[in-house]
């Protein structure tokens, strides 16, 4: 199976995976060891990390050895996204940031137009952009044009678990973009949405609610490990054809006619 | 202090706070104690003042193991028993508590039911809610009634437990005092002090010089006077990252709480907590809006990286510690788990079924028969 790349960086697994909501850290680390993913989002806000006030978490995840991938969850503005993001730079050392502008407090839809401008700002300080966006052609465009070699666009709002809610816009994207990385964050539910994302042939899936809200955070880890393993592997595949038309795939000849259709 | 006789051995216990307190109140007949209280004797800066002190071992097994919501039963059936022991009456209830949601936190709401441990709750719709609680927000139409569930007033009990040690002659209160352990001795403001049969650390988060292990999760907690409202029991609001609790106690004093946040942050409360808790309040009772705000606390609660408790032996000194969101919910039961073991009497079975690793000795010390 091919890799993720993710500005240069080559990862076997096309899972990232958050660090929030577990019931505790001991589950958290069991559930990112057990999806095999190796980006983990961590969030800085509320923490006050000029303090280090997260700092006895971020070492248990820092435990874990794998890529951190911090991001500006929370922020409302380019200002507080920006400063965010390099105080994250200094933190952990890393130029990779998840770039979040909250545009609406009731559905954490990101605010397109701020997103946007926040990326170049970024791009322009050398960060590695991930932006996390809609699923807006025309957004993607600019976020591309701009020098992003990653976009995430949402399945649906964050933490809803409804899966892809436009699939047509997502695959528009994917198809206009293919050398871009498209990484599916945010409104992935169960593992066959995943894998309706990674046949369509999306990158990877970026997920938190989805595996620390199950009754067994570490088993639904795995489990989607599986499903996105299959959907990519099922897209290198290349499916077969939909068909209008039954099409047995044993030979019908020895059947009377009054069984045949 | 009387002077110690043989037959009883000294025990230094480090931390005032609800543990402290509780294990000096439980061999307040059997040892002489010495106590370590990093405060002036009222708690101020200790997690326990700070908590709403609700005994809801099934509510909190949304987000905790079986095994926790098992030790928070037996806790909550000692807790009656350890109270009547006090000289003063303490508040205590077991009217259950009700949970509820907003029709957009539906999802939350069948989450945080799937994920209890227990089946002793009931679904209620919106006139089993008016039946229990008849002045709330008449928009809520769904919930969870957990009928079992109890609560205590954690600054009463505090200030009993304060007076009954005070009064105890094998008692010796240091407050204001910097306790710390360095190779099986105490240390009190730097310099080396006493000799102990035991040493019992129960600093909290102020044991994180010697376990490394430990972090803190900080919580924010809202103290209101709300004349125009009555609740008859805590009342859990749905919320997309913790449920938000209305804990009643007597007098209209509520307790709202509490944020929990993956940082070790001091600083007082902030305005998006604040907000949070507070539109929470309102929401589910307006009479909230003329409520005094009477404090608005941070904390931070002392955990392990599995938020479960832990009592460890090491030589003669003894942790508890770990308690997370739970102190009220299992003192008892780490308290009774400490005392047994240093006694030497037997353990309670029942506490390590529920978590095998409640317990972990690195290296045992003399019981107190050997001694002897």
């Amino acid at each position: 199976m091919s890799c993720l790349d993710i500005y240069g960086t080559k990862l076997d697994s096309r899972m990232l995976i958050g660090s929030a909501l577990y019931s505790s850290p001991r589950v958290m680390l069991e559930s990112i060891v057990a999806s095999g993913a190796q980006v983990v989002t961590l969030s800085l806000s509320r923490q006050n990390p000029g303090q280090m006030g997260g700092e006895s978490f971020w070492n248990i995840i820092r435990s874990l050895d794998l890529h951190l991938l911090p991001n500006t969850a929370g922020c409302h503005s380019i200002k507080e996204a920006v400063s965010m993001a390099q105080m994250s730079r200094e933190l952990f050392q890393t130029d990779w940031i998840k770039l979040e502008l909250v545009g609406d407090d009731f559905n954490l839809q990101p605010d397109p137009i701020d997103l946007v401008k926040a990326t170049e700002i970024l791009l322009n300080d050398g960060f590695k952009v991930l932006p996390y966006c809609t699923d807006d052609l025309v957004i993607a465009r600019h976020l591309v044009e701009l020098g992003c070699k990653v976009i995430m666009p949402w399945g649906s709002p964050i933490g809803t678990g409804k899966g892809l809610l436009n699939p047509y816009a997502l695959q528009a994207i994917r198809d206009r973009f293919p050398e871009v990385t498209m990484i599916i964050d945010s409104g992935i539910g169960v593992p066959s949405h995943a894998m309706q994302a990674m046949e369509l042939g999306v990158d990877g899936i970026l997920l938190n609610t989805a595996v620390a809200h199950a009754q067994h955070p570490q088993k639904m880890a795995q489990a989607f490990r599986g499903a996105i393993e299959a959907g990519r592997l099922a897209y290198e595949a290349g499916p077969m054809a939909e068909q209008y038309a039954a099409s047995a795939s044993t030979p019908t000849l020895d059947s009377p006619f009054w069984h045949q259709a | 202090m009387s002077e110690p006789s043989k037959e009883q051995p000294k025990i230094a216990i480090l931390g005032a706070g609800l543990l402290g307190r509780l294990l000096a109140f439980s061999l307040r007949n059997d040892a002489f104690i010495e106590l370590f209280d990093q405060d002036s004797g009222q708690a101020e800066d200790s997690s326990a003042i700070l908590a709403a002190a609700m005994l809801a071992p099934l509510a909190e097994s949304a987000d905790a193991s079986k095994g926790i919501m098992q030790l928070g039963e037996l806790a909550l059936n000692t807790w009656p028993r350890l109270l009547q022991q006090l000289p003063e009456k303490i508040f205590f209830q077991r009217k259950g508590s009700l949970l509820l949601a907003f029709e957009q936190d539906r999802g939350s709401l069948l989450n945080f039911e799937r994920n209890l441990k227990g089946d002793n709750y009931r679904k209620v719709g919106a006139q089993q809610i008016h039946a229990l609680e008849s002045e709330i927000n008449p928009r809520f139409a769904q919930g969870l009634f957990l009928p079992d569930e109890g609560q205590l007033d954690n600054r009463q009990l505090l200030t009993v437990l304060g007076k009954v040690l005070r009064a105890q002659t094998n008692i010796r209160w240091h407050s204001n005092s910097f306790a710390q352990i360095a190779e099986q001795r105490v240390l009190l403001n730097g310099e080396e002090y006493g000799c102990f049969d035991w040493i019992i650390d129960c600093r909290g988060l102020g044991a994180k010089d010697t376990q490394t292990d430990l972090r803190g999760v900080r919580g924010e907690v809202i103290r209101l006077h709300a004349p125009d409202v009555t609740l008859n029991r805590p009342v859990r609001l749905m919320h997309p990252r913790y449920p938000i609790y209305i804990a009643p106690k007597p007098d209209h004093l509520f307790v709202v709480g509490a944020t929990q946040i993956e940082t070790e942050d001091r600083r007082q409360p902030t305005l998006r907590s604040a907000m949070e808790l507070l539109s929470a309040c309102f929401s589910v009772h307006s009479g909230f809006a003329e409520a005094e705000i009477l404090q608005i606390q941070s904390g931070l609660r002392p955990a392990y990286l599995d938020n479960e408790p832990q009592m460890r032996v090491k030589g003669r000194v003894i942790s508890l510690n770990g308690l997370f969101r739970h102190g009220y919910l299992l003192s008892p039961v780490m308290v009774d788990l400490c005392r047994s073991y240093l006694l030497g009497e037997t353990i309670d079975a029942r506490y390590q079924q529920a978590i095998p690793q409640l317990m972990k000795i690195e290296s045992t010390g003399e019981a107190i028969k050997e001694l002897a």
